[in-house]
């Protein structure tokens, strides 16, 4: 997908996050800045972590980002 | 997620008199197939049982647009879903108006008879709502919508010129337009198996993710209420029609709601960014707009906790609330480490608001109650 020559590009990417301690937010949008400027995202799917909970569990992230 | 229980004791909402309003923000995340509030303005009852119940509910055009069908309610805040995000993250604050101007931005793409029954719901709005409809401008190219869907059922869409929706909405805010409803054309497929499904209530809503784009793309370059209604050729009879999908063809546009919803917008005004570590559990803003430290709970599909205000709110330890609402998804407070207040229904929703605009604990309305010690 690509936008006008001079204008932005919208791409929609899936990736996967583990979750480390702390804020969740920070890390999301951590990941989602290395694809490009998120434009809209969400968590779509979570595997539990080793322990069983959310602690290094995998989350799938589903978004439209801006390049 | 850990939770700062220092925020969380003094959490918004916690402050003011029992029985003031206690601004409540209702999020149904569109394109995830949501029992109540995945179809048209079927979660508006849900809205309406919220406002009363908080005196204030900030909440997103999926919630509210019935398409031929609305309800304005001075206690309800239409919110497009990404300046709500950034409301939620303390990025914005909703400043209530008398009326917005509304621009019309039609995509180029749209055929000459739809464009005019477009154009004629507009001069309705005008001369029966007394809504302020104008100026019109039309993308100099087709917007180029096309559907996808994500791995898990979820709907996302892409748009093919984005920086020609962006020209005209700039164009339409320097001729003094204060929000923006934008109409694009979407394809479409009469014959689909996911229409059919969607029609008889069940499925996801297919176009929900590119509206969704549109409208994000939009607020977010220009900083003024947006919202969006997909054009489309009137469907044939189905005298077997969901309930729930039925506000979607009763004429033919999508066009009406968004004009209401938008009629009165709160304004966005932005914020001077906070710290990180600063949580601030007064309004910032100057006080003439409604802040998120102000609100006292948000409202949530239980499958669908993993989007940008829900972990915003619940970082901020605002209370949430969690529906049966299934949907698509299965991201759930217990997967995500959420607190929340698990309600049944909207109706019981309501009721916990309710409870919490009236300093009540909620623990004290279920049963076992456990002893202190």
């Amino acid at each position: 997908m690509s936008g006008s020559a001079a204008g932005p590009q919208l791409q929609g990417v899936e990736l996967e996050l583990v979750r480390r301690p702390g804020p969740l937010l920070e890390q999301i949008q951590a990941a989602l800045a290395a694809q490009g400027r998120p434009l809209r995202w969400a968590i779509t799917a979570v595997e539990p972590g080793p322990g069983g909970g959310p602690e290094g569990s995998r989350l799938r992230l589903e978004a439209v980002v801006q390049r | 997620m850990s939770r700062d229980p220092g925020v969380a004791l003094g959490a918004a909402g916690a402050s003011g008199a029992p029985g003031a309003p206690l601004p409540t923000l209702l999020v149904i995340p569109t394109g995830i197939g949501c029992g109540v509030g995945g179809y048209a303005g079927d979660a508006l009852p849900s809205a309406r049982l919220l406002a009363a119940a908080s005196g204030c509910l900030i909440t997103h055009p999926n919630v509210m647009n019935g398409a031929a069908l609305y309800w304005s309610d001075p206690r309800i805040h239409y919110v497009e879903g990404s300046a709500l995000d950034r409301f939620a993250a303390g990025e914005l604050a909703l400043r209530p108006v008398r009326r917005q101007r509304i621009g019309l931005l039609l995509d180029a793409g749209i055929e000459v008879e739809l464009r005019h029954r477009h154009l004629q719901v507009a001069d309705g709005c005008r001369a029966s709502l007394g809504l302020s409809i104008g100026p019109v401008e039309v993308t100099d190219e087709p917007l180029e919508i096309t559907l996808t869907s994500g791995a898990s059922g979820a709907s996302w869409g892409r748009l093919g010129r984005p920086e020609a929706l962006l020209r005209a909405g700039r164009r339409l805010r320097a001729a003094g337009a204060t929000a923006i409803a934008v109409v694009a054309r979407f394809p479409e497929d009469p014959t689909s198996e996911a229409l059919a499904a969607y029609r008889q209530g069940s499925g996801v809503d297919a176009l929900a993710g590119a509206e969704a784009v549109i409208s994000h793309l939009l607020s977010r370059e220009l900083g003024i209420p947006c919202a969006h209604a997909p054009a489309l050729s009137p469907l044939p009879l189905d005298p077997a029609l969901d309930p729930r999908a039925a506000g979607e063809e009763l004429g033919y546009t999508f066009l009406a709601c968004v004009l209401v919803g938008l009629s009165r917008a709160p304004d966005l005004v932005p914020l001077a960014p906070a710290s990180s570590l600063e949580r601030p559990l007064a309004p910032r803003g100057g006080g003439d707009g409604l802040e998120i430290a102000a609100v006292g709970a948000v409202v949530a599909p239980a499958g669908a906790l993993g989007g940008a205000a829900v972990l915003a709110c619940a970082e901020r330890g605002i209370p949430l609330i969690a529906v049966h609402n299934p949907c698509v998804l299965n991201v759930s407070a217990e997967a995500l480490g959420l607190e929340v207040l698990e309600a049944s229904s909207y109706a019981e929703a309501a009721g916990l608001v309710l409870a919490l605009r009236e300093g009540l604990d909620p623990a004290a309305l279920r049963r076992p109650l456990a002893r202190l010690v």
